[in-house]
């Protein structure tokens, strides 16, 4: 009887492994005939970050007008969320089941690259230089070794947003520039924050957020602005240097007069919800896609660029774009070469494309598309000052935590210069 | 001969049992080793490799250089002390608290006994994600509700989750609301099942109350006990969804915990899965030991 169990048992666990096995097994070969209409239709996923808007269902709408004009390419759309998103991603590259084409920023896209996901895209974006409305834009698109794994469709800066009655209460609309580009200073926006804590239209003036890494970037533009400094060094390498110090000491001392409050459990995306229901006068975080997401009734919002000392600010900017995940399958990584090539640079939804992102094309042939249109046209008048990007850099997540991690440690324990040289060690590791 | 015929038949009969009971395991057995056991298998093996998202996971064999470096990094320590924290804590107040409840609702009327089941129930059928909202939304600096009564009675305003010395607490709050539903809904149920012609004759016998529990009814729940206790424990180790939810492991890394610390570099940072695992390995070492020692603990209580 004993024997009989282990040999049932033994049975069992075979008969498990071979079922486990069949899982992944590849279909049985098809027939001559089958396989002939197989290979004429190529089945593809796109996997899209809602930066078409949430629920807009307009890339369901780019995916059929793509298989209208291509019906041997199926492509299923599948939308996929900011916050839980990116772990998808991961699990699905490491489990071989990534989807054909992605619609998303350089950081993660660059990451893939250098990794070995994805498929190149030179011979796109060699085809598509001579039309890029900055030669900058290059560098989003491009990995460690120069590949290029990105195709861009629009860009956008990121600034800040004022609440303009809130400044009028506090007298404190005086410091900041309304007229042409907005540009301002540093010492302005120290004496801006200085009245709105004094006058106190808002719970606070401002919130320095460092609770994770949603939207840190507008953190680091503020720093990198203040008194014209960098996070990467001559040599590549990550670090802040004295004028990032300077910069750090003086949001320090703001946060010591109660000028600025810091949110050691905010992430931007509360940040900008202070803004909406004015627990604070101002958000670092502002854009073209969160004017639209955190828009208010009860008051003005107002667009300005981040202070510097000289007035001439660098600003972070936002790259969306595509890119090819690489499946072993040649017929449908041309497919998805495709349907990216259709989405940024057919005649009719190439611009429709990319007005649907809220952002500013990066193609000088699709000219002005918000003509008219007064507030996009300012925005658009600061593309200029654009300022290195360094999220396809290597060790960006690294240094990203290193970030938000220093900056708790200044607001909290102080000695800037002690934070400061912990960040330039660790990001570097 | 009569003796051999029945032997046989007996011997059929078991062995078309044995069969029809392995046929019934298969599917469980099937999902088990397909989606636990399997995944475990390979959680071990890759925690020897230097397995990232930047190599492909093409990890090369590193031996125990992962091990070797979380004792040397100073984020796992503080994580791995805060993660001990919750479970001292946790445990035996979960523990406590609810076999308290469950011992003052369990005699109770149905009807009242029904809803403070669901009272406490509520919280865990509850989703995790809304209940952080709504913790979220109590400790908010600016507009939260425990704020506002601080200073409706003079008092400034706290950080809570935003303080290093108060988020770990925080933390610590909402696992104990959302952790003492089930043990309650046990120990009512356990106490409802104790022996009532004991506890009669013991109070025959002139037992006060104290006595009664400790001698009668202790012994008879201490199975529901044990299960309470080694699963607030693997709860309280596991503990994830409500500070990714809330610090999302901050202020600097105050309420970060093994298992959160594990999910942010294999899915936020670096993506070392290797450096990852080892960490997993390490998580589901300490949990066994400390079930292991549990269930010996109350062995010996019982004995």
């Amino acid at each position: 009887m004993k024997k009989m169990k282990k040999l049932l048992a033994l049975m069992l666990t075979l008969l498990m492994v071979f079922a486990l096995a069949a899982c992944g097994q590849a279909k049985a070969p098809a027939a001559p005939a089958d396989k002939a209409a197989e290979a004429a239709q190529v089945a593809i996923t796109w996997w899209a970050f809602p930066t078409f808007g949430v629920d807009s269902g307009y890339e369901q709408e780019l995916a059929d007008a793509f298989m209208a004009a291509n019906p041997d390419i199926t492509v299923t759309v599948e939308i996929i969320d900011f916050q839980s998103g990116p772990d998808k991603l991961t699990a699905a590259m490491t489990s071989g089941t990534a989807p054909d084409v992605l619609f998303d920023a350089p950081g993660r896209i660059i990451e893939y690259g250098n990794g070995g996901y994805l498929v190149a895209l030179d011979d796109m974006v060699e085809a598509l230089k001579p039309d890029l409305t900055s030669e900058s834009l290059v560098e989003t698109c491009v990995g460690a070794d120069g590949t290029a794994w990105m195709y861009p469709i629009s860009a956008a800066p990121f600034y800040m947003g004022l609440n303009k009655e809130a400044l009028e209460k506090a007298d404190a609309l005086q410091y900041v520039n309304l007229e042409g580009e907005r540009l301002w200073s540093t010492e302005d926006f120290v004496k801006m924050c200085e009245a709105l804590a004094k006058a106190a239209p808002t719970t606070v003036p401002g919130i320095v957020y460092c609770g994770g890494q949603g939207g840190d970037q507008g953190t680091r533009a503020l720093v990198n602005n203040l008194y014209k400094s960098s996070i990467v060094g001559e040599d590549g390498k990550w670090n802040i240097d004295e004028n990032g110090v300077k910069a750090l000491e003086l949001l320090k001392s703001l946060y010591d007069d109660k000028a600025l409050d810091a949110g050691f459990d905010m992430a931007a995306a509360d940040e900008l919800q202070k803004f909406q229901n004015e627990t604070c006068a101002m958000t670092f975080c502002w854009g073209t896609s969160n004017a639209k997401s955190y828009a208010a009734e009860d008051y003005t919002q107002v667009s300005v660029p981040f202070p510097s000392d000289d007035g001439v600010p660098a600003l972070e900017y936002l790259v969306n774009g595509f890119c090819v995940f690489d499946n072993k399958d040649e017929a449908r990584a041309e497919a998805a070469k495709k349907l990216i090539a259709f989405i940024c640079d057919d005649a009719e939804w190439g611009p429709k494309s990319v007005l649907q992102t809220g952002a500013f094309p990066v193609r000088t042939s699709y000219g002005n598309l918000y003509e008219g249109d007064e507030e996009m046209s300012l925005l658009a008048s600061w593309t200029k000052y654009y300022g290195p990007y360094y999220n396809t850099r290597a060790g960006f997540a690294t240094m990203r935590v290193e970030w938000w991690n220093m900056l708790q440690r200044i607001f909290q324990e102080g000695d800037v210069e002690k934070q400061v040289e912990i960040f330039n060690t660790n990001s570097n590791k | 001969m009569g003796k051999s015929i029945l032997s046989s038949r007996g011997h059929a009969l078991r062995r078309h049992e044995t069969i029809v009971s392995y046929l019934f395991l298969f599917p469980a057995l099937f999902f088990f080793v397909g989606f636990v056991i399997t995944p475990m298998v390979m959680g071990v093996i890759t925690s020897f490799t230097d397995a990232s998202l930047a190599n492909g996971n093409k990890g090369s064999f590193v031996g125990f250089a992962n091990y070797v470096r979380l004792f040397n990094d100073p984020i796992f320590i503080k994580s791995a002390i805060n993660t001990v924290v919750i479970v001292v804590v946790s445990v035996p107040v979960v523990t406590f608290f609810s076999l308290w409840v469950g011992a003052s609702i369990y005699k109770m009327k149905s009807l009242y006994r029904s809803f403070y089941r669901c009272v406490f129930y509520l919280p865990v059928v509850t989703g995790s994600v809304a209940v952080v909202v709504v913790w979220k939304w109590m400790f908010d600096k600016y507009d939260g509700l425990f704020n506002y009564v601080i200073r409706a009675f003079g008092g400034e305003g706290l950080a809570w989750t935003g303080d290093p010395q108060l988020a770990l607490w925080c933390i610590l709050m909402i696992l104990f609301t959302t952790s003492i539903g089930q043990p309650i809904v046990l120990f009512v149920a356990a106490l409802g099942n104790v022996d009532q012609s004991l506890v009669e004759a013991a109070k025959v016998d002139g037992a006060n109350n104290m006595q009664v529990f400790w001698k009668i009814k202790w012994p008879s729940i201490l199975p529901t006990t044990l299960y309470v206790a080694v699963i607030t424990t693997i709860n309280s180790f596991q503990c994830f969804a409500l500070i990714q939810l809330l610090t999302s492991g901050g202020p600097n890394y105050s309420t970060s915990t093994v298992m959160y610390y594990l999910y942010e570099i294999a899915f936020r940072t670096t993506k070392e899965f290797g450096y990852a695992d080892a960490m997993g390995v390490i998580l589901a070492i300490v949990i066994a030991l400390f079930s292991a020692l549990q269930f010996k603990v109350m062995a010996t209580d019982n004995s």
